[in-house]
């Protein structure tokens, strides 16, 4: 958050190590970006959501095999189509960027300043590079990512599969991994360079100490601010017994990393759909869930029109996402505010905003597999006992 | 340990998954195929537990929570002295009526009656500035320092000018218990929170702007001056309305703005000190219970005369008459956001208050009992050692002992939501199907009916952008309407301005309509969708709103809940017409039906913040005019 920011570069310009009393949790790095480079101004935010809006049109472009340089002819007609994020959503959207910069969970966080548009953006271009097949700027880029939020990693193996494989839509058609395994560990190799190289910058650039690294990253292993977000972990430790806590930490950060194979092996054909599928897991299950990370994979939804026809629920999806975006601010307000809720109020409205999450991301899962089945031409003649009747029985095959 | 294996080992039958998905796909098509049957059981339901929400059955007794309040625990120390005093005061207060004394004069009086007293005293001048003119007036109020800590949380005692009991009853005898009480409290050294008293100017205003100046919350309509003394947070109040002669029962008013309550445990406490210091029986509102009416004028009565003699005798109806009485008063307070006394603007600062009014009667209690009472009160609230917490926030007074929890209300108007939402859902479904007849079942004879089970049942496209267009164009009509009636010009013309703008939100849609792009043919038409749309968004609506404010849901699920469900596209143009006119009169008829309850509700938006007024034209009455455009386009 900005104000975090703020109060790091107010502690560092009083001489007082920002690392020291829990107050400041962002690296080094972007402490210093904005401490000797440029100030927090709202501009470099709108650049950061244009910079991704960018990248998520290039991985489009990517995924539909067109040259990057083509015309942009059909721009002006896709914003006015998908000018509506939820009709993007149910409908055929096919163009990306309009549903990210217009995405109220993405714009929300831009205009509070917060670093989660950073780590969005780095993400993207990650994502945008691995497409266009560019080792080392996508390596860095995610390495990037890895270093303002470690839980980014979910996303390394699946950029890696890009990178030696396509990012060409192949969900309905499944093949096993084609790509060179052997490159695998080369390419980590890069990775582990430029994240050391990082680590590197950091520790100089906060004088030699390692106090940064607990503090910014221990942060989301260790859970030590219980502030309330829309994500699941801050009430569950709260309540939970000190003795418990560490079991607890390992079993919540074990749980999404536990998605990164299971994902990857069965979306090998189309590893750009693993990446979606896991920005999912993190928009539901990260510690210190912002609202712009369910928001990323939302809006990364119109990357993948082919599988909008196969999602069964996205209504209801849809109704979840709604209600929680209400409840959210609502239930804040009657604890915080007003006194009259408690914790659990808002601790419930975070559950419904988990169960969106949970929602979306199946629906996705099941439509990304659903796909390589290929449509049933059942006629409905057979079963003619009832309207209702024969309505489902179309629906489910 | 072997059968265990044995479960884990065993084959699996091949048909196993394809059993589940079938017994899936029969449960989905059972629902779908009973969707009216379940959503109309639970639209009954629903409406029926609103029905019984007065049965004692469904309340329970009220107890205190916080154990620190311990209520009328106390000895208390006034005594006929102070009656006395409270006499002199009343003595004065009846000059200054008879003298006419301005606004200014008054306040001057009362800050110079506490200053006597040794107070740290002084008035607030304010200024409000509305769409129909400006208000001002001006506040008298001391502040007792406490003997006891540092003054970081306070109590207040406050009385308005104006009295509750309206046509301009003036509360002199409750401002003459504050200013006594003033000079009572000031001689022991037992207070642990400093002690504010307050006389504010006129009804509700002067008391908002002074609590305004306090929290340093000043709106942009206000002016007024930063107040000279402060004290610092104030945790609970006592409002005090006292405008009759005597008093047979102290009634308790407690809604607040925006539909806000104050923390049970305080009324509790306050009927128990009532009850066991003061000897006066505590009333919900000024509703003499039955077994207390029996010789009071029929007016006051549970039932109005035509009802038969055999119910008005029946203690169970009569019980049941009682608390309806209640239920519904607190909906319409609750409902509108409107507070139910001066208490009410004190909720939103996270101030526990209640309105004391004094139940006009011949007799038996008068200042002795009452200022025992606010003594012993005011023990009680000085015993806290946190804000009221433990209690209930949420909750309907049905009888003064007695209180329904939020798990005993709250269904009602969910389960509307529900039937709501379950027929939006249902809606969807539908569209995205269409049943097309074969060719040779056409040809072959031609009269006869085409019914779904000749056809062949294809999918179809549902492009939500039509729906959606008009979805946002109602809600921007909704905020240009609010605009108006919020101008000056609506202030000056309302009784030719209100019908210009219901006749303009009636006619407009069907005129703007045509240029509405309709979905192709091939695609679901547009009526369905809106619906859909309509239905789900008018659901989540009542489903948050009934935790905000539950009488605001219950009231929207039953003007929204059965017209939004039923709304569809009809062939003959008389019937469309009709029921298009119905639901604009069911949207904006209130602007010209009930021209006094428009004006309130924009002096409450404007002066006091209530969002009543800005809801119902943004959110409800387009909502409505959904369903009257889903009417429109099937012809």
């Amino acid at each position: 958050m900005s104000i975090l920011v703020n109060e790091g570069l107010w502690l560092l310009d009083n001489n007082i190590d920002p690392y020291v009393g829990g107050a400041f949790r962002h690296s080094p790095l972007l402490l210093s970006l904005f401490s000797t480079i440029v100030p927090p101004l709202p501009i470099i935010w709108a650049l950061s959501d244009a910079v991704g809006a960018w990248a998520l049109l290039r991985i489009w472009r990517a995924r539909q095999g067109l040259s990057s340089l083509k015309g942009t002819g059909s721009d002006v007609e896709n914003l006015i189509v998908s000018v509506y994020v939820p009709s993007a959503y149910f409908e055929y959207a096919p163009n990306a960027p309009h549903s990210y910069l217009l995405n109220p969970y993405l714009l929300l966080p831009s205009l509070a300043l917060s670093t989660s548009t950073f780590e969005n953006t780095l993400t993207l271009l990650a994502l945008m590079f691995a497409s266009e097949g560019k080792v080392s700027p996508a390596l860095l880029a995610i390495a990037f990512a890895v270093h303002l939020t470690p839980s980014s990693i979910l996303l390394l193996l699946p950029i890696l599969m890009v990178l030696l494989s396509s990012p060409v839509s192949h969900l309905a058609s499944p093949r096993p991994f084609h790509g060179n395994l052997k490159r695998i560990p080369f390419l980590f190799g890069e990775f582990t360079l430029y994240w050391l190289v990082l680590v590197g910058a950091a520790c100089i650039i906060a004088g030699g100490s390692w106090n940064w690294v607990r503090a910014s990253w221990g942060a989301s292993l260790m859970l030590p601010d219980l502030t309330p977000n829309p994500g699941l972990w801050w009430y569950f430790f709260t309540e939970m017994f000190d003795h418990f806590r560490p079991f607890f930490l390992m079993v919540f950060s074990v749980h999404l990393v536990i998605y990164i194979l299971p994902i990857c092996i069965k979306f090998q054909h189309d590893p750009l759909y693993a990446a979606f599928l896991l920005v999912g897991v993190l928009g539901t299950f990260k510690a210190y869930l912002t609202l712009a990370d369910p928001g990323l994979f939302l809006s990364m939804i119109s990357l993948f029109p082919e599988v909008h026809g196969y999602l069964r629920h996205p209504i209801i999806t849809t109704l979840l996402h709604l209600h929680a975006a209400l409840l959210l601010p609502l239930q804040h307000v009657l604890w915080v505010s007003e006194g009259r809720g408690n914790a659990n109020f808002y601790y419930a409205a975070s559950l419904v905003m988990g169960m969106a999450g949970g929602a979306g991301l199946v629906d996705a899962c099941w439509a990304g597999m659903r796909i390589a089945v290929g449509d049933a031409k059942v006629g409905a003649e057979e079963k003619v006992e009832g309207k209702g009747k024969v309505m489902w029985e179309v629906v489910q095959q | 340990m072997d059968r265990i294996r044995g479960f884990l080992m065993r084959p699996r039958r091949p048909g196993a998954n394809v059993a589940r998905l079938r017994r899936r796909k029969q449960l989905a098509a059972y629902l779908h195929r009973n969707l009216t049957k379940l959503t109309s059981a639970l639209f009954i339901i629903g409406y029926a537990w609103m029905l019984l929400i007065p049965i004692p059955l469904l309340s329970r007794g009220t107890y205190i929570d916080e154990n620190a309040l311990q209520p009328a625990q106390v000895n208390t120390y006034w005594n006929w002295g102070n009656v006395h005093t409270a006499d002199l005061q009343l003595y004065q207060l009846d000059g200054i009526r008879e003298r006419n004394f301005t606004s200014e004069q008054r306040a001057e009086f009362f800050r110079t009656e506490f200053s006597k007293l040794g107070l740290a005293a002084s008035i607030q001048n304010y200024t409000f500035s509305t769409s129909k003119g400006t208000i001002s007036g001006n506040n008298a109020y001391a502040v007792m320092s406490s003997p006891r800590a540092a003054g970081t949380e306070a109590m207040v005692i406050s009385a308005s000018w104006l009295s509750t009991a309206g046509h301009g009853a003036l509360n002199l005898r409750g401002i003459s218990t504050v200013l006594s009480l003033a000079a009572f409290l000031k001689d022991y050294s037992l207070w642990a929170k400093d002690i504010i008293f307050i006389i504010s100017d006129d009804y509700l205003h002067g008391m908002h702007a002074w609590l305004n100046a306090y929290h340093g919350t000043i709106p942009s309509n206000l002016h007024t001056d930063p107040l000279e003394h402060t004290s610092g947070v104030i945790w609970t109040a006592l409002n005090i309305d006292y405008s009759s002669h005597s008093f047979s029962h102290l009634g308790v008013f407690h809604e607040g703005l925006n539909g806000r309550l104050p923390n049970q445990d305080l009324i509790n406490s306050f009927r128990l000190i009532s009850h066991y210091t003061g000897g006066v029986p505590m009333t919900v509102y000024d509703h003499l219970e039955p077994s207390d009416a029996v010789d009071r004028l029929p007016e006051q009565s549970v039932f109005p005369s035509w009802v038969p003699p055999f119910i008005q005798q029946s203690p169970q109806l009569q019980q049941y008459g009682y608390r309806v009485r209640n239920v519904i008063r607190h909906i319409g307070y609750q409902a509108r956001g409107m507070c139910s006394g001066v208490h009410g603007l004190m909720h939103q600062f996270r101030i526990d208050a209640i309105t004391l009014f004094a139940v006009p009667a011949d007799g038996p209690h008068g200042f002795h009992a009452l200022g025992k009472i606010v003594e012993s009160t005011l023990r009680t609230m000085n015993n806290l050692l946190e804000r009221l917490h433990a209690s209930f926030f949420f909750y309907i007074l049905t009888s003064p002992g007695t209180f329904m929890k939020i798990g005993m209300f709250l269904p009602s108007a969910i389960l509307v939501s529900v039937a709501m939402l379950f027929k939006g859902l249902g809606e969807w479904v539908t569209a995205g199907w269409v049943c097309e007849m074969s060719e040779a079942s056409l040809k072959g004879n031609e009269t006869e009916k085409p019914s779904p089970a000749k056809g062949t049942w294809r999918n179809r496209r549902r492009p939500l952008l039509s729906a959606l267009i008009v979805v946002v164009a109602t809600h921007v009509l909704g905020v240009l309407v609010f605009n108006l009636i919020c101008s000056r010009w609506f202030a000056k013309y309302p009784s030719f301005l209100a019908p210009a703008i219901f006749v303009a939100v009636s006619v407009i849609p069907p005129i703007l309509l045509p240029l509405l792009s309709t979905n192709a043919p091939e695609a679901a038409p547009t009526s369905m969708l809106l619906k859909s749309s309509n239905l789900c968004l008018a659901s989540t609506v009542i489903s948050i709103m009934s935790l905000l404010n539950f009488s605001l849901a219950a009231m929207l699920a039953i003007t929204m809940g059965v017209p939004l469900a039923t709304s569809y596209t009809s062939s003959s143009t008389m019937t469309t017409h009709l029921r298009y006119a119905g639901y604009c009169m069911l949207a904006w008829g209130w602007l010209v039906l009930v021209p006094g309850e428009v004006e309130s509700a924009i002096w409450n938006w404007e002066v006091l913040g209530v969002w009543f007024a800005p809801f119902i034209c943004i959110v409800y009455a387009p909502l409505v005019m959904q369903a009257a455009i889903v009417c429109l386009q099937g012809s």
